[in-house]
């Protein structure tokens, strides 16, 4: 059975501490991807989903805590908390600047809001098992949603096209800061769930739930954003122009992001398989957002 | 056959459904999610950037005062009530009030007073009183607001020597809206009493001056008697500040702007109780809130440790809070603490914890 246990890969566990940051919006454009509304707004959705969701994680993560009996990912879970806080209130930074180029995105962020803090938070349960099962569920969502901020955070330290296209160097630079705390972070939330219950039936249910509401918040996010951009007129947007993005290099390629499916779902999958921490790291000591990741 | 006809019928059905949530969707895009009534997304905090501004001029508007003109590029607007964080070249940090004008885009203006180490100085002004002359490169961060000028039809202004810095502009701002104001300006001679002459230029009589060395305190019994439209703005030493909370109607307060001395290593020892375990635990003055919390319930969440991510901020159900860290709004200050960082302003405090 040994080919079925998840492997981490030593090498890549580094500790955790959370970095002060900010970025300045000031002389952001609204279509900070010169031209490319479409590109800007798919992005643009990390800012109406993370600050509720990053709060989210620290919520879930806080009463996690006290069943953790692993002083080490004790430790990575207490940095973790600290990163993804900061993540939440760094995207949370750029809404009020949307707001002053004339794209209120509060109608949206409110019901991210009610999605992960009523939805998905406590709930009235009675203390014991229903409380406990009601955590394991949601610490496995996060693994499975880390799967993909891990994805993206690597990809966004290499696409390379969106400097070409001259996207705007404050928002590349606060994408590629979190990013790169995605990459250097992305083992905690599995190593979490698998000391918690690591069941393989709630990965790939909670896979498949934080999966389908993934996509579906997201292209409501797309559309949200461009129905109510006041420089657009014709705001439509398609899948086909997702696949076309992902091919041009400005967006995640779909073949990637359709491969990177089974890999969560396969016995032996560890996120440290993935990504690479020595460029997470050589990022954070260069970002000017993060103060050259003092 | 009646495999058919449901295969027919289920197809139908899915067809109308999908119409009717299309057209329900046309007219309300965001159709069917609830939103949360009160937005928690969405405002942001406005962490505050560096950046570098040069000294352009100085000048001396009062005995001991020095006014610094800070010029920079694309320096972000400001209101007043707004102060910057000042990197000075020896790594300390300082809290100045924004005194200038706020239409002027290139430049700051803030004014300090030396206080020298006898009486309670910890170097911050004499830096600036020495090393920052005109052509000096420094950092700055912000501006923040922490002490807003709310729109009222009234205000009076209470200002102790250097705390007349941020409302000064508040003056201007209200007498520029035509609102009815008054100050009252205290200081120990009117030669250490900075812009006198500018406040009295615009306010005439509506502006009261105590010197010390002529007429003693400021004389505040006025504001007992205050119409509840009318809002109090005040900045200067602690027993100024006092003075005004107590000389305000029953459950009134001022808005206070404290000369927030930024974060010294450590402080007094105090209590510290934890309400819904029943334990009390004494912090000393070398360790932390956090720290000692920890020996008693070992899961409490914090991370960064420096006051800036949040996650050990708890509610505070009794005592004043000596605040220290950088993320927390008012509102929040309010009622909750980061326990990493800050610590008790003097006496207990009681947490939720």
């Amino acid at each position: 059975m040994s080919n079925t246990q998840p492997a981490p890969v030593a090498s890549e566990h580094v500790g955790l501490k959370a970095r002060k940051v900010a970025f300045d919006w000031q002389e952001t454009p609204l279509h900070w991807v010169p031209g490319d509304p479409f590109t800007t707004h798919t992005i643009n959705v990390l800012h109406l989903l993370l600050p509720a969701g990053e709060r989210w994680f620290v919520h879930v993560y806080k009463q996690a805590l006290p069943y953790i009996t692993d002083d080490r990912l004790r430790e990575d879970v207490i940095g973790f908390i600290g990163q993804e806080a900061v993540h939440s209130q760094a995207h949370d930074d750029v809404l009020p600047h949307l707001r002053k180029l004339g794209l209120d995105p509060t109608p949206y962020t409110a019901q991210v809001d009610w999605f992960f803090e009523k939805l998905l938070g406590d709930r009235t349960l009675p203390p014991g098992r229903a409380r406990r099962w009601w955590l394991k569920e949601r610490v496995a969502l996060i693994a499975a949603i880390e799967h993909y901020t891990a994805f993206l955070g690597d990809w966004v330290l290499n696409a390379d096209e969106l400097d070409r296209r001259g996207a705007d160097p404050t928002m590349l630079d606060l994408l590629r800061w979190h990013g790169a705390e995605e990459v250097e972070h992305r083992a905690v939330a599995f190593e979490l769930f698998l000391h918690l219950d690591g069941g393989y039936r709630r990965r790939a249910r909670t896979w498949a739930l934080a999966f389908s509401a993934l996509v579906f918040l997201w292209q409501r996010g797309v559309r949200f954003f461009l129905e109510n951009d006041p420089n657009l007129l014709d705001p439509k947007a398609s899948f086909a122009d997702f696949v076309r993005r992902g091919r041009e290099g400005v967006l995640p390629s779909t073949p990637a992001m359709l491969r990177s499916i089974p890999r969560y779902l396969s016995r032996s999958y560890h996120p440290s398989q993935e990504g690479d921490t020595a460029q997470a790291l050589a990022y954070l000591a260069s970002s000017p957002g993060a103060n050259g990741g003092r | 056959m009646p495999r058919f006809t449901t295969v027919a019928l289920a197809a139908g059905a899915a067809l109308l459904v999908r119409r009717a949530v299309r057209r329900r969707m046309g007219t309300a895009p965001l159709w069917p999610m609830p939103a949360l009534d009160e937005p928690v997304s969405g405002y942001g905090r406005g962490a505050t950037v560096p950046r570098r501004v040069l000294v352009t001029g100085r000048a001396t508007p009062a005995e001991g005062v020095v006014e610094l003109r800070l010029e920079g590029e694309r320096l972000p607007s400001w209101q007043p009530g707004a102060h910057v964080d000042l990197v000075l070249p020896s790594g300390l940090v300082r809290q100045y009030s924004l005194c200038g004008d706020p239409a002027d885009s290139g430049a700051y203006t803030i004014a300090t007073r030396l206080v020298e180490e006898g009486q309670g100085g910890r170097g911050g002004s004499r830096e600036v009183h020495e090393r920052l002359r005109p052509g000096a490169e420094v950092e700055i961060r912000g501006p923040r607001n922490r002490f807003p000028l709310a729109a009222a039809p009234s205000y009076v202004f209470v200002a102790g020597g250097i705390g007349i810095t941020p409302l000064l502009p508040m003056v201007r701002a209200a007498e520029a809206a035509g609102a009815d104001w008054r100050l009252v300006y205290g200081g120990r001679s009117r030669a250490t009493m900075p812009y006198l002459a500018e406040v009295e230029r615009l306010g005439g009589d509506r502006v009261t001056v105590a010197a010390e060395d002529e007429s003693g305190r400021p004389d505040l019994a006025f504001l007992a008697q205050l119409p509840p439209e009318t809002a109090v703005y005040c900045c200067g030493p602690d027993g100024l500040m006092a003075a005004v909370a107590a000389a305000m109607p029953e459950g009134r307060e001022p808005r206070l702007e404290r000369f927030t001395a930024s974060a010294p290593a450590g402080g007094s020892a105090f209590e510290v109780e934890l309400r819904r375990s029943g334990r009390t635990v004494t912090v000393p003055a070398d360790r932390s809130v956090l720290a000692a919390v920890r020996d008693e319930l070992p899961d409490v969440a914090y991370s960064c440790r420096q006051g800036f991510c949040g996650s050990c901020r708890q509610r505070v159900l009794a005592g004043e809070v000596d605040h220290r860290d950088e993320l927390l709004t008012d509102a929040e200050r309010k009622d909750s603490m980061l326990i990493c960082v800050s610590r008790s302003a003097g006496g207990r405090l009681v947490l939720d914890l």
